[in-house]
């Protein structure tokens, strides 16, 4: 008990320190005297990290070496990393060149599913290091299906700014123009 | 002596910083794992870790979330996950590119720490054929592989580095039992923490009652996946009535301590910024809320 008793006394210490360094931890300092007691040891861990390394050599990076991924439908079955509350999926699609990856998932708005039709994009640039999320909503389609889309390895680049043909609720064909994103009649 | 070297640093910001109050933070970034192969993706986890050093703000503990997808069981004794281009990752791979994350942000570390995150989710776990049994085992060496590479930080000097685990759990995509089973097999290997990056789905917007929400959840099972054992909960605020929702689940926690949020997870393109959605939660929680926004698209 004694030692427990320490390592809650020692984590609201150095977390109500940690808050004035821009850390997290505070608020489980503040919170009835103390961090919950099957979390205080993982949260001391975490009070304990220092801002440099005692280690100053650098490490040999890994090769590097684009690893492109044909133009790919995605089916109900591989995972969709847009929480449901934003997008209910009907289907998607993936293509990357090893430098730049774009994913368009295709369904309809999370909390309005039987009429709003939405498409997410979310593109990477693996050589900046940056990635996107773009929503782009359709209006009162019923939700989205993509139904023609490039394939293969012979567009890993060019579909990117490609088009994709999607089909409504109702049957109606759109296009998504993902160069100018933009979403319209097809 | 890394709680010496992390002692004197704190009170040297807190002697810079006389006013003291919680803030949204600047957000930080969370990836999505497209991989292709084992070495591609330890070149991806490599960039992610110096991207994220290069660009931390701040001098405090970040959290660099990496999803590598759904949590899988992949053979009789290997776990692991499916990442978001269909591609099978074992935890050996996955341990493998969090170790050159962990390169990654040394190499190119500027300021501040990090705590490097393995996540996966629930999605689909009992489609793909994986039993309760299964999950805790999922969660088991999720945190096994995170302590495996604690060590790897420790005994390669990173001492601005530790890391733990994550989990986007939605209702909407498995079960509460099978998903609660993450939480419990993380619990029961012990080591690290398992912060939830997901939703409450349908959860109540208001009300004090055990409201349902979607997939046969109630607002308890959430408040069970985000918060008991070592679990930590860093919400999806996108939109206000998620805020509101998560309230009820914090207002509904009677297990082990006082329930407060880690943070938020954020994204760009949809209702509320980054900003916006850490606010949204704290004015609802005052005080409760710490100051991290994990953000996708960011």
């Amino acid at each position: 008990m004694l030692r427990l008793l320490s390592v809650k006394r020692a984590v609201a210490v150095l977390a109500g320190l940690s808050l004035a360094a821009g850390g997290g931890m505070a608020v489980a300092a503040a919170v009835g005297g103390g961090a919950p007691a099957d979390k205080a040891a993982a949260l001391a861990r975490h009070v304990s990290v220092a801002t440099t390394d005692s280690n100053t050599e650098q490490v040999a990076p890994p090769e590097w070496k684009p690893e492109p991924i044909p133009a790919r439908m995605l089916s109900p079955g591989v995972p969709v990393p847009i929480a449901p509350s934003v997008l209910q999926v009907r289907n998607g699609w993936l293509v990357s060149d090893g430098r730049t990856l774009v994913a368009v998932y295709a369904g309809a708005v999370g909390d309005d599913p039987s009429s709003a039709g939405r498409l997410v994009i979310v593109r990477q640039d693996l050589v900046d290091g940056r990635q996107t999320v773009h929503t782009l909503d359709a209006g009162p389609t019923g939700a989205l299906a993509i139904t023609a889309a490039p394939l293969g390895s012979s567009v890993e680049t060019s579909a990117q700014t490609g088009s994709i043909l999607l089909r409504t609720d109702e049957g109606r064909t759109l296009r998504l123009d993902l160069a100018a994103g933009t979403v319209g009649s097809g | 002596m890394r709680l010496v070297v992390a002692t004197v640093a704190l009170i040297a910001g807190l002697a810079l910083s006389p006013a003291v109050a919680l803030a949204a933070p600047s957000p930080v970034t969370a990836w999505y794992v497209y991989g292709s192969s084992p070495s591609g993706l330890a070149s991806y986890a490599y960039a992610r870790g110096c991207d994220f050093a290069k660009s931390e703000p701040g001098s405090g503990l970040r959290l660099l979330l990496v999803d590598f997808g759904a949590a899988r069981k992949l053979s009789s004794s290997t776990w692991g996950a499916i990442d978001f281009s269909n591609t099978t990752f074992s935890n050996s791979d996955i341990l493998a590119a969090l170790k050159r994350a962990a390169d990654g942000y040394h190499n190119c570390h500027v300021r501040g720490s990090v705590d490097i995150l393995y996540g996966n989710s629930n999605y689909h776990m009992s489609d793909s054929g994986m039993s309760n049994t299964d999950a805790w085992y999922a969660g088991y060496h999720q945190s096994d592989r995170s302590q495996d590479l604690f060590d790897y930080q420790t005994s390669k000097g990173y001492d601005s580095q530790t890391s733990d685990a994550a989990s986007d759990m939605e209702p909407s995509w498995d079960g509460p039992l099978i998903t609660k089973q993450l939480v419990n097999g993380d619990a029961g290997q012990g080591w690290a923490l398992y912060y939830d990056f997901g939703s409450a789905d349908g959860c109540p917007q208001s009300g004090s009652s055990d409201g349902p929400c979607n997939n046969g959840w109630h607002a308890s099972d959430v408040g069970y996946v985000s918060f008991h054992g070592l679990a930590m909960s860093l919400p999806e605020i996108y939109y206000s009535a998620l805020a509101n929702q998560w309230t009820v689940v914090r207002k509904l926690w009677n297990g082990d301590g006082d329930y407060y949020f880690a943070g938020v997870t954020a994204s760009t393109g949809v209702g509320l910024t980054p900003t916006g959605a850490w606010n949204a939660l704290n004015s609802l929680n005052s005080g409760l809320v710490d100051s991290e926004i994990a953000c996708f698209g960011c």
